[in-house]
């Protein structure tokens, strides 16, 4: 040992909350997304890939309908498209700032970063499952084949990323290896601040209408700065209407901000069709 | 070999045909057990048809069930050892015997379901435990204290064979034997303790801290699967050496030991009720709402409403038998008990497990409809099978039941 006390406290240098906005009056539901994604992170095609329960894909891109809802007849029949990932939850619990899917892992494959980034090692995964039980989102999927790459397909792998084994756990990842190259291209260019360093996922780059946004959650020059999104009416988040009781009933806001049970996703929908906001964030009660 | 052959066939023909079929039965099963084993142990979780939409297995339910049922060993070992019930002693050898291969089985069904079987010993390597004692994940709780406590159950386990007329010419066997049976009630203490944790953490405590999950969470769901595995464990741990009893017409224990336990699973089922009707009334008004849902719409699906009232209905008969001395002692009401018992701890697994995966996670989405793959099956069946034709065995060929060994009542015809 040097003699040197080590510090007690690790201090991070991160200022950056990445998050993310998707303008659903804006998506066409054309896809490329999806196909940007499993390109960029190396997804395996399978012989079957209309085998949709076994399938492995980060992003889904999944139809969202009123059919089922009563009263919904032909002419009445809406549909939107809504690009689903990893929602990078950030929980909301002072006492164990998880999401739901990090804390039960039984051997730690799967961590939150202080970026905010929910991150996946692939080759430490026992493919245990547990994690994928406990997302509220499905937004983790079991690798139940061997990937197969046929042809020339192998050819276009991406470099960056590692390819999964079978009989492990993956996710999106806001595809985090862009933003470490981003690091390494400014670090040769003698840039050290990484806070300085932007990026942009695949999906995001490849939307053709705009509709995605990525950025730091907690910079006001963000297109997705988290305190304007809360503001927009448009927005909402998946699953839970708690954003609205910001506004309309303040104290239980409050009050269910400070309970567990709220995953806290950092990815945000915004629309302006009322059907869409309600069968995003409300469940039907009887 | 020729011998040896002979022995073998001898062996078999002095079985009753009706054994003889169960006996076939039960080597089917283990054989499709071994054969879908090395299919998946070899060439991946794939080839058993599970997806992403019902992500664990029907050895998941099994899981649940036999650790909660197996843990009539570490309750009855406390009753015994720690509170000296000494009525149960005659029990304790299958009780031992019962709860080992409980929890042999539960390891092996755990590595059936991961992905990666050859990553198994990363749950000892890199165990997620977090700064304090408290693990953070239920789940590396469970792979530590599974595996501390099946270590206390092999040393409660060994003085039974060491019991074996055989080892009476070998001293050093028998003295072994004997001074581990000393050690009994420290085994049971540690046992107990261990047992505790894991009981709590593998039937509830997994899934009642995933908090994104309205049909799971609650915080006091660690305390409810100890409390079942004390009530549905004790009238497992009676209903197997009963049925032992019936095909070999002996009185494998003294009624008064069964009728002590009864009683005992019988108090225990009635805290387990109380405790479960709280449940669902803190999941009705407390926990389900805090996720924008409402509980009755959560329990939709072919998994609806039915399994919790078939739970609760089940859970009504031992508490009625076990607790009315004349319905417990009429041999036909305290089968139905045990049965029943037996049937509702496990129902409330299957419950667990198969609400769980089923209910949506979009309000645009249906529940899922569970279809156990014939490998899953198999899989289960087989563990079953298995640990039938070990207790058939040590039924046969050992002391598992001192009883009938002392001449007591060996002889006779069992249960007037
Ligand atoms: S969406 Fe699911 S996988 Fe992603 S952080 Fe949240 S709980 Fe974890
Ligand atoms: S499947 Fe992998 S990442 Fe998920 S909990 Fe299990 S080991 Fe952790």
């Amino acid at each position: 040992m040097s003699g040197q006390e080590a510090p007690k406290k690790k201090v991070s240098d991160m200022k950056r909350l990445w998050g993310m906005s998707i303008d659903l009056d804006k998506c066409t539901g054309c896809g490329a997304c999806q196909v940007a994604c499993s390109q960029e992170n190396n997804m395996p095609i399978f012989e079957d890939d209309s085998d949709l329960p076994k399938r492995v894909v980060f992003l889904d891109l999944m139809k969202v309908t009123n059919e089922m809802d009563k009263g919904a007849k032909f002419g009445d029949v809406k549909v939107a498209y809504l690009p689903k990932m990893c929602m990078q939850c950030a929980g909301n619990d002072p006492d164990n700032p998880y999401p739901p899917c990090v804390s039960v892992c039984p051997v730690v494959a799967t961590d939150i970063g202080d970026d905010g980034v929910v991150s996946q090692i692939w080759s430490r995964c026992i493919g245990c499952r547990y994690c994928q039980a406990s997302c509220p989102y499905e937004a983790r999927v079991f690798h139940w084949w061997k990937p197969v790459y046929e042809g020339s397909f192998k050819e276009g792998l991406n470099p960056d990323v590692s390819v999964s084994s079978r009989g492990a756990v993956v996710k999106c990842t806001f595809c985090s290896h862009i933003w470490k190259r981003e690091r390494d291209r400014m670090i040769a260019k003698g840039i050290t601040d990484i806070n300085a360093v932007q990026y942009t996922p695949s999906c995001v780059s490849s939307c053709p209408t705009g509709a995605m946004k990525f950025g730091d959650l907690k910079d006001p020059r963000s297109p997705v700065y988290e305190e304007k999104l809360r503001r927009d009416p448009r927005a909402v988040r998946l699953v839970h209407s708690i954003d609205e009781l910001r506004d309309t009933n303040p104290a239980e806001y409050d009050r269910r901000m400070k309970i567990k049970q709220f995953p806290n996703p950092k990815v945000w929908y915004l629309t302006g069709s009322e059907w869409l906001r309600k069968k995003l964030s409300v469940f039907e009660k009887s | 070999m020729k011998n040896f052959i002979e022995l073998l066939r001898n062996e078999w023909n002095s079985y009753s045909k009706n054994t003889q079929i169960a006996l076939y039965v039960l080597f089917g099963l283990s054989a499709l057990f071994v054969i879908f084993a090395i299919q998946i142990l070899f060439w991946g979780l794939g080839y058993t048809d599970m997806n992403n939409n019902f992500a664990m297995g029907l050895w998941i339910i099994g899981d649940l069930g036999l650790v909660a049922l197996g843990g009539g060993a570490f309750f009855t070992g406390f009753l015994l050892y720690i509170l000296r019930v000494d009525k149960l002693n005659p029990l304790i050898n299958s009780t031992v015997l019962l709860g080992f291969m409980c929890y042999l089985f539960t390891f092996i069904l755990l590595v059936f379901d991961i992905g990666q079987p050859l990553r198994a010993w990363f749950g000892y390597a890199y165990p997620n435990w977090g700064p304090g004692l408290l693990p953070i994940s239920m789940l590396t709780e469970v792979v530590w204290c599974l595996t501390l406590y099946f270590c206390v159950l092999c040393v409660e386990l060994i003085p039974i064979p060491l019991k074996h007329k055989i080892m009476d010419n070998i001293p050093f066997f028998r003295y072994f034997g004997h001074y581990l049976h000393k050690l009994m009630w420290i085994m049971a203490a540690v046992g107990t303790f261990l047992s505790f944790f894991h009981q709590g953490s593998l039937g509830g405590g997994m899934w009642g801290v995933l908090y994104g999950k309205p049909v799971w969470f609650r915080p006091h769901y660690f305390f409810l699967a100890i409390v079942a595995a004390t009530a549905g464990g004790t009238a497992f741990m009676m209903l197997i050496p009963k049925i032992a009893g019936k095909i070999m017409k002996k009185e494998v224990a003294p009624k008064e030991t069964f009728m002590t336990l009864a009683r005992i699973s019988g108090v225990m089922f009635v805290f387990y009720l109380i405790f479960r009707l709280y449940d669902l009334y803190s999941l009705t008004v407390k926990y389900v709402p805090l996720a924008d849902r409402s509980y009755a719409d959560i329990l939709g699906g072919y998994y609806g409403w039915w399994v919790v009232i078939a739970e609760l209905l089940l859970c009504l008969v031992p508490i009625v038998v076990f607790n009315v001395a004349k319905l417990r002692e009429r041999e036909k009401y305290y089968m139905a008990g045990l049965i029943a018992g037996v049937s509702a701890i496990s129902m409330s697994k299957v419950e667990a497990v198969l609400h769980g995966f089923s209910v949506p996670n979009f309000p645009w989405k249906g529940f899922t409809v569970y279809n156990p793959t014939i490998q899953e099956w198999f899989i289960f069946l087989g563990s079953l099978a298995i640990m039938t034709l070990v207790y058939m065995w040590f039924a046969r060929y050992l002391p598992l039941f001192p009883h009938l060994h002392k001449g007591g009542h060996g002889d006779n015809k069992a249960h007037t």
